[in-house]
């Protein structure tokens, strides 16, 4: 036992410098592309393209699922988006809830007939509808098949070749849709371009649109923000830099449709199927030689209602982490695959070694460190200088991400909100890390057990 | 130096940085709000001044001083803004009247520069105060390597009707995507009579590897003078440009285009054959009206749903056809005639665009 744990304890340590290492060089390789991407956000070149018919057509896909309580807000919202050419198909997919009742009423629905091909096939459609008050909107009602089923009714009905996967719940930002067509503006052969998702818990939120963007209050939705702020602005800026972005949120994506449809649409037995279908629509591309790129913009955003409570955060995180697991495995034959580039020998292999095995080794760690104790293998203050300098590691991150929204964005005007954001950036390592830790770990069990089914959430609705 | 002690360095190294970073935070924060009131009052200046110049009630000096105040960005900004509202020759004086200011100049010299960030300001100013001495710095922007430094300097022939300019951005055009050759598009349209010539000679040259996008972007002028020009091309061997051809010569509502575009709807690719169906539909003339229902019974989904879509246009005519094809033998023709005869107007409307 003398000599197992210090050499389990090395391992782990080797691991958390490689870790710790690669997400400093994201946060280096970040700065760069945030500086970069902020002189390229200027307004009134915006104004100017929204004046000219440049900005190529887009379909936005919306699916919905007992939505009742967010629907009309969220579509009116999206509904008067400062675009010139776009429109907006909802996918109701077999609701138990008033949300198709919601839309009738609120939107002056008229059933029209199916004009497209079933391209990729989906569950049955039992109707499709029109509204008399908004000419954007086209709402498909059809049987449960899930979120992705009700995607691919969507790619399916769209007209347009662009089209942006939204959830129901999401509030997009007026101009964030020609912010986010940016890469395709400037020419750059996209397959798919992702914007931010910022927490929408907390703020003031009239008619579909965030007017005053605050930090929340409570513990748990505070602590996410700063968790969207790292995954957003130094993650995925770092992944654009090298050029293996394997993320792009469900939430707020957009994609080239003949490409989605080139793959077969979203996978629909898939618990995560955003990311499914980027890792997919990289493998496509890299095998067909196609030349492209994958890419996320930081300046469009949309607002998102996070979980409040332990319990449904706790099946949302499980559930995002038995999907990155159940993928990464499916499409093992890319790890380390030099066919696939930057994707099969950097992104890939990061995804399944560092963050999908990550809460297991964080255990492991914890868990021999406790033996060594027991043992007195270790020393109790190395043990505790060890803890914290992973912990404090944990907090440089996250004080990094609120620098980077700092200097690049500044949504959140007041100094309480900033002040609370740097302490929830500081208390997010003392029993909330470890908290995801245990979720994530039990999404290795659930894997295993029940494979690709959906969690609950609740969705309170905005204000 | 042992294990403990290299984390213990680590440990203090990290507290060290925490506490740079939180500083670097506050003070950047401080550094913000403090600039922003320290700017509000001179933006309030330059537009207090441009009202009052826009108005006739103020000379021109008041605005040139107000921008001078102003950092460079933020004068350019205000410039751009304003730059919708004041329009002619008002605004050729103030360009005029900015070209001695010392931080116009600056940003004029950085159009060479080998960071493209300055060359991006250079050609945001340009785009909204050239003045014809600027054309050979133009010129240069619109060459630029970085997209955004030649989009952003292209937004100056809105302003400045140069042959030289127009035929250099047409030159880009025929390399670009589509949806940057549409922002290119739409500026240049308003400098047809240049741009029509330019194009003229372009249409002309069979093998020019661009033709296809030089095709497109005058569909996209729908400009009559061009017609006699693309009507030839239609039996081009390039499916691409056959395509373009057939899209634009929807556009012109003349014998010859119903003539090519006849030829177009038998085209062997179906891409041709459905902008060909759609082109009849927008021309409408009754020479058109039986090859839009051969169309309906095409292979290919997209050529009958054009077919029957460039029907509806033909008033009672083509809904007669529909009906017809409604009641057909032809089991295709039959679905996608159903299919347009139960979409509203308003759907009907949207489907066509």
């Amino acid at each position: 036992m003398s000599h197992l744990l210090p050499a389990v304890d090395g391992g782990i340590l080797v691991y958390f410098v490689f870790l710790n290492s690669f997400y400093a060089l994201l946060l280096v390789l970040a700065i760069p592309e945030i500086w970069e991407q902020t002189r390229l956000a200027e307004d009134e070149d915006l104004v100017r393209l929204l004046q000219t018919d440049a900005p190529p057509p887009i379909s936005i896909l919306v699916p919905a699922y007992n939505e009742s309580a967010t629907i009309q807000a969220s579509l009116t919202a999206i509904l008067t988006l400062e675009y010139r050419t776009y429109e907006v198909v909802v996918v109701n997919d077999g609701s138990t809830d008033t949300t198709m009742e919601r839309l009738r009423e609120a939107f002056d629905l008229y059933e029209v007939p199916r004009i497209h091909p079933e391209t990729v096939p989906t569950m049955p459609i039992g109707g499709q509808y029109r509204s008399r008050t908004r000419p954007r909107l086209l709402v498909i009602d059809k049987e449960n098949g899930g979120k992705a089923d009700a995607l691919n009714a969507g790619i399916n009905a769209a007209r347009w070749p662009l089209v942006i996967a939204v959830d129901a719940d999401t509030l997009i930002e007026p101009d964030a849709m020609i912010r986010l067509t940016r890469p395709f503006l400037l020419g750059r052969n996209v397959a798919a371009v992702g914007g931010t998702v910022r927490v929408a818990n907390g703020s003031t939120v009239k008619d579909g649109r965030v007017l005053d963007a605050r930090v929340p209050r409570r513990f748990l939705p505070g602590i996410q923000v700063v968790e969207y702020l790292r995954a957003f602005l130094f993650g995925r800026m770092g992944w654009n830099r090298m050029g293996g972005n394997l993320i792009i949120s469900g939430a707020f994506g957009l994609f080239r449709k003949d490409y989605l449809l080139a793959i077969g649409g979203y996978r629909v037995d898939s618990v995560v199927e955003d990311f499914d279908v980027v890792v997919r629509l990289h493998r496509y591309l890299l095998e067909q030689g196609i030349p492209y790129i994958v890419t996320f913009v930081p300046d469009p955003v949309a607002w998102t209602e996070v979980p409040e409570t332990g319990l449904v955060l706790g099946r949302q995180r499980e559930r995002w982490h038995r999907g990155l697991l159940l993928t990464m495995w499916q499409y093992q034959a890319m790890l380390f695959n030099p066919r696939y580039g930057k994707v099969g020998m950097l992104a890939v292999p990061f995804f399944t070694l560092g963050e999908a095995l990550a809460p297991l080794v964080e255990v492991t760690g914890y868990l021999v460190t406790l033996l060594g104790l027991a043992f007195g293998v270790i020393d109790i203050p190395f043990a505790l200088l060890f803890v914290l300098v992973a912990w404090g590691y944990g907090m440089l991150l996250s004080v990094w991400a609120v620098l980077l929204e700092e200097i690049g964005f500044r949504r959140y005007d007041r100094w309480s909100d900033l002040l609370r954001l740097l302490l929830y950036a500081t208390l997010e390592n003392f029993g909330y890390r470890q908290r995801t830790v245990w979720w994530r770990l039990r999404s290795f069990w659930s894997a295993l057990r029940r494979g690709r089914r959906w969690g609950e959430m609740v969705r309170k609705g905005f204000a | 130096m042992s294990s403990r002690h290299a984390l213990a360095l680590v440990a203090l190294w990290q507290a060290a940085l925490f506490v740079v970073l939180i500083l670097l935070i506050l003070a950047n924060r401080w550094y913000g709000v403090a600039r922003r009131s320290r700017l509000r009052p001179r933006r309030i200046a330059v537009d207090t001044a441009m009202k009052n110049w826009a108005l006739d009630q103020w000379p021109l000096d008041p605005v040139v001083k107000a921008l001078g105040a102003l950092p460079a960005a933020a004068a350019v900004e205000a410039l751009v803004a304003w730059s919708a509202r004041i329009a002619g020759e008002r605004w050729q004086a103030l360009a005029g009247a900015l070209q001695k200011e010392p931080w116009v100049q600056a940003l004029r010299d950085g159009v060479p520069s080998r960071q493209w960030w300055t060359r991006l300001q250079a050609a945001r100013l340009l785009a909204i105060v050239a003045t014809p001495e600027d054309v050979p710095l133009l010129s240069r922007l619109l060459l630029d390597a970085h997209p955004a430094v030649h989009i952003a300097a292209v937004a100056a022939l809105e302003r400045l009707d140069e042959p030289s300019l127009i035929a250099t951005a047409i030159d880009r055009l025929a390399t670009l995507p589509s949806t940057v050759q549409a922002l290119y598009a739409s500026v240049l349209r308003r400098s047809r009579g240049s741009v029509v010539e330019a194009l003229r000679g372009r249409l002309a040259q069979r093998d020019d590897p661009g033709l296809a996008r030089i095709a497109e972007f005058a569909a996209r002028l729908d400009d009559p003078a061009l017609r006699e020009f693309l009507t030839p091309l239609a039996d081009h061997p390039s499916t691409e440009v056959r395509v373009q051809v057939a899209r634009a010569l929807g556009g012109f509502p003349h014998p010859t285009s119903v003539l090519a575009l006849g030829r177009l709807a038998r085209d062997a690719t179906w891409e041709v054959r459905a902008q060909a169906m759609r082109a009849i539909g927008r021309i409408a003339d009754p020479t058109g009206l039986p090859v839009l229902t051969a169309g309906l019974r095409d292979p290919v989904w997209w050529v009958r749903l054009r077919a029957a879509l460039g029907l509806t246009r033909f008033g009672v005519a083509g809904r007669d056809a529909l009906l017809q094809a409604e009641r057909g033998a032809d089991p295709d023709g039959r679905y996608v005639a159903r299919l347009i005869l139960g979409l509203s107007p308003q759907a009907l409307t949207e489907f066509a665009a």
